[in-house]
């Protein structure tokens, strides 16, 4: 008895070691980390775990400021990692360090390959044309608007074009009564509302470039830029206050919701923010307008999981990764976070997607007429420069401590320093 | 025995010395270095020394001079009505009255909030459209439309230094007041003897007392607040058009926009250099020589 009790307590030690040994714990981090996102994510982690016995994902949550740096440092010195969060104006600077998979051969064997939102993967491959990360949800600007105060002034159509929108928002504009059109975004990265508007006044623009026209000529030295910007600063002036040169996301969203200015560019993750401030149906999307170009030219923004290139688990960090894509859970999380799904199918099973929030964009993927996706050159060193010296100059064209005709003169001086005419 | 000895003073120090090396001189010499190389998030992996590049860069900026001015004006006004209104405060605190202790922890308690919180919440109450101070003046009938404190350049640096001074106060007043205190009664006794009057007694008897104080609080205040973005950076990220950008703030920004660590070492370094030259040229005028905290 005590011989076989020996024999069952060895065998039970090696079962056990024989079991812990299998088990794969996974590191993962994120970069855009808030309360709401780590739960959504641990949520969709502790499901991935419960149908893959002997799996278990690390999830690292440092804060926002300091993640990109977080994930250099331990990328640069190897430390154990395996899935990395990168968004499109970081993927650049992470997939040049050579520490990030190929993901291509993944992708082309994915049964989700097939359900991508048309344009996103192309999108994704943004360094040597791979794609080094697959996007999990997408951001994509729209035109956000509130009937309830419009109808007030009588305005009951939507605007389709920048000059509509322009009449329209003069038309509604009275400070006295607190009460303005555009709501303007002055400060903390506004290069994509400015160019949303500048480059509506072309026809052209190249589809792989925001800056570049189809024959390869920055926009800033064509006149229409100088129109467009024109334009652009009658938002500020006529129908905007004058305190939004000092606004970000925050007090836009804060502007919208006091309808102080109901007219507003934003991503689909405003939904989150503003479902939760405003009744269902008191605000809409609709297409951004086009502007005298007969064009608008909207740009993908997205995040994504990578593989880190040294990771010892790439096939199951791989796993996770189309797991997370799958489309209950890309549903999920773009429903939860409130952005675009990547999945076609969301947007057909889900009513949420279908609903009338959404109208704004999907009207305009289904317009490649009048939408034309473009990129930024986020694969240009000079990027990381540009954010600050395109808002700083252009608060001082608002400010009239620059003419507009310096302003343009500045940047395709920046542009060509940086070698993006080629 | 001797060595022995020795070897306890080593022994003793060594906590405080390796406290010091790894918390602050390790971070200083690497902040010196990463100023001669080209450390940015885009090459991490090309990282080399190119010399006095980053200095040439950051000193021939258009935008260098009126950052430097705008640092002068930060710290000057600040240290200036921070100091006087704390001193005020502490005089009228020295007094003992009813609720003081209340009134004191009242007074003190901006100090104890993070400044980059104070600069949030300040610039929603100054915003332009939604604040609330527009709102009292607006409803008082003092003004006819919002002011924008924040959006005018010429209102901007105002804003910023007036909120600084206001979180700034209860540190003069809290040191001062300790100091205040310590002053032996019968200095002032004898002095009302000889016929010396409010004025007589805060120039001949308070200030002469507390003057290390004074010295120390002022040139503390001085450093910190030259290192201080905090209250600006939440406020108005130097903005617009540059109108609040200070060195440390233009520091960064450089990090949060450009992600180029060693350009922004380059300006810790430029602030190091002038906090020294500072001290050294304060502590000279002031004769005081080696200042005891």
């Amino acid at each position: 008895m005590k011989k076989l009790s020996f024999i069952l307590s060895i065998l039970l030690i090696f079962v056990v070691s024989f079991l812990s040994a299998e088990e794969v714990t996974l590191k993962m981090i994120q970069v855009f980390t808030s309360p709401l996102r780590t739960k959504i994510i641990e949520e969709i982690i502790e499901k991935f775990e419960e149908q893959n016995p002997g799996v278990k994902i690390e999830l690292i949550s440092p804060p926002y400021e300091t993640a990109y740096q977080k994930i250099y440092l331990m990328v640069s010195t190897n430390q154990p990692l395996d899935i990395v969060e990168v968004g499109d104006w970081s993927l650049s600077a992470l997939a040049s360090m050579g520490k990030l998979e190929n993901l291509e051969p993944y992708i082309s064997k994915s049964p989700l390959k097939d359900y991508f939102i048309n344009g996103i993967i192309d999108a994704a491959r943004i360094y040597k044309n791979t794609a080094y990360l697959l996007p999990n949800a997408v951001y994509v600007k729209t035109l956000f608007y509130r009937p309830d105060i419009l109808e007030k002034y009588g305005i009951r159509s939507v605007p389709k074009t920048m000059d509509e929108l322009m009449a329209f928002c003069k038309y509604i504009t009275d400070p006295k009564n607190n009460q303005y059109g555009f709501d303007f975004r002055g400060k903390g990265f506004p290069t994509a509302f400015i160019d949303l508007v500048v480059t509506s006044f072309f026809d052209d623009i190249d589809p792989n470039n925001m800056y570049l026209t189809k024959d390869g000529k920055l926009i800033f030295e064509d006149p229409r830029a100088k129109e467009g910007l024109k334009f652009y600063v009658e938002f500020y002036e006529k129908t905007a206050p004058k305190d939004s040169i000092n606004w970000g996301f925050d007090e836009q969203v804060n502007a919208f919701v006091a309808g102080i200015t109901p007219y507003l560019f934003q991503d689909p993750d405003t939904t989150g923010l503003l479902n939760e401030l405003l009744k269902n149906g008191v605000y809409k999307t609709a297409p951004l307008p086009i502007g005298r170009g007969g064009k608008a030219y909207p740009t993908f923004g997205f995040a994504g999981w990578g593989i880190t290139s040294y990771s010892k688990h790439k096939d199951i960090a791989w796993k996770f990764i189309e797991f997370f894509n799958s489309p209950e859970n890309n549903a999920y999380w773009c429903k939860m976070y409130g952005a675009l799904p990547v999945d076609k199918r969301v947007y057909e099973n889900d009513p949420y997607f279908s609903s009338e929030i959404f109208k704004g964009w999907a009207e305009m993927f289904n317009d490649p007429e009048h939408y034309q996706f473009t990129k930024y050159p986020l694969d240009n060193e000079a990027w990381s420069n540009w954010n600050q010296f395109h808002e700083e100059t252009m608060q001082k064209v608002l400010l009239g401590k620059m003419s507009i005709d310096e302003a343009l003169k500045e940047w395709a001086k920046f542009w060509k320093e940086a070698g993006l005419v080629k | 025995m001797k060595s022995k000895k020795v070897l306890f003073i080593f022994f003793m120090l060594f906590p405080t010395f390796f406290i010091i090396s790894t918390l602050n001189i390790y971070p200083t010499i690497k902040g010196i270095i990463l100023s001669f190389q080209n450390f940015t998030l885009f090459n991490f992996n090309r990282i080399k020394f190119i010399g006095l590049k980053n200095y040439i860069d950051i000193l021939t900026d258009p935008e260098f001079p009126s950052i430097l001015l705008n640092t002068l004006l930060w710290i000057v006004c600040s240290v200036i009505f921070q100091f006087l209104l704390g001193f005020g405060l502490a005089i009228l605190m020295k007094r003992p009255f009813k609720g003081r202790s209340i009134y004191a922890g009242l007074v003190f308690y901006p100090w104890a909030l993070s400044g980059f919180a104070i600069g949030l919440l300040w610039s929603w109450l100054l915003n332009g459209q939604f604040g609330i101070i527009n709102d009292i003046l607006l409803r008082l009938g003092l003004i006819d439309s919002g002011i924008n404190f924040l959006s005018d350049p010429k209102l901007a640096m105002f804003s910023v230094i007036i909120v600084n001074i206001w979180y700034g106060i209860p540190f003069f007043a809290i040191m001062l007041l300790a100091a205040l205190q310590s002053i032996p009664d019968s200095l002032y006794e004898a002095a009302e003897i000889d016929g010396a009057g409010p004025v007589k007694k805060l120039i001949y008897i308070t200030i002469p007392y507390i003057k290390p104080t004074i010295i120390n609080t002022i040139l503390l205040r001085s450093i910190w607040i030259m290192n201080f973005p905090d209250i600006i950076y939440g406020m108005t990220r130097g903005g617009p058009a540059g109108s609040t950008n200070i060195l440390a703030v233009h520091m960064i920004n450089i990090v949060y926009y450009k992600n180029d660590y060693s350009k922004a070492s380059t300006v810790g370094v430029i602030i190091l250099t002038i906090l020294m030259i500072y001290t050294i040229i304060y502590l000279r005028i002031t004769e005081s020589g080696v200042v005891e905290i």
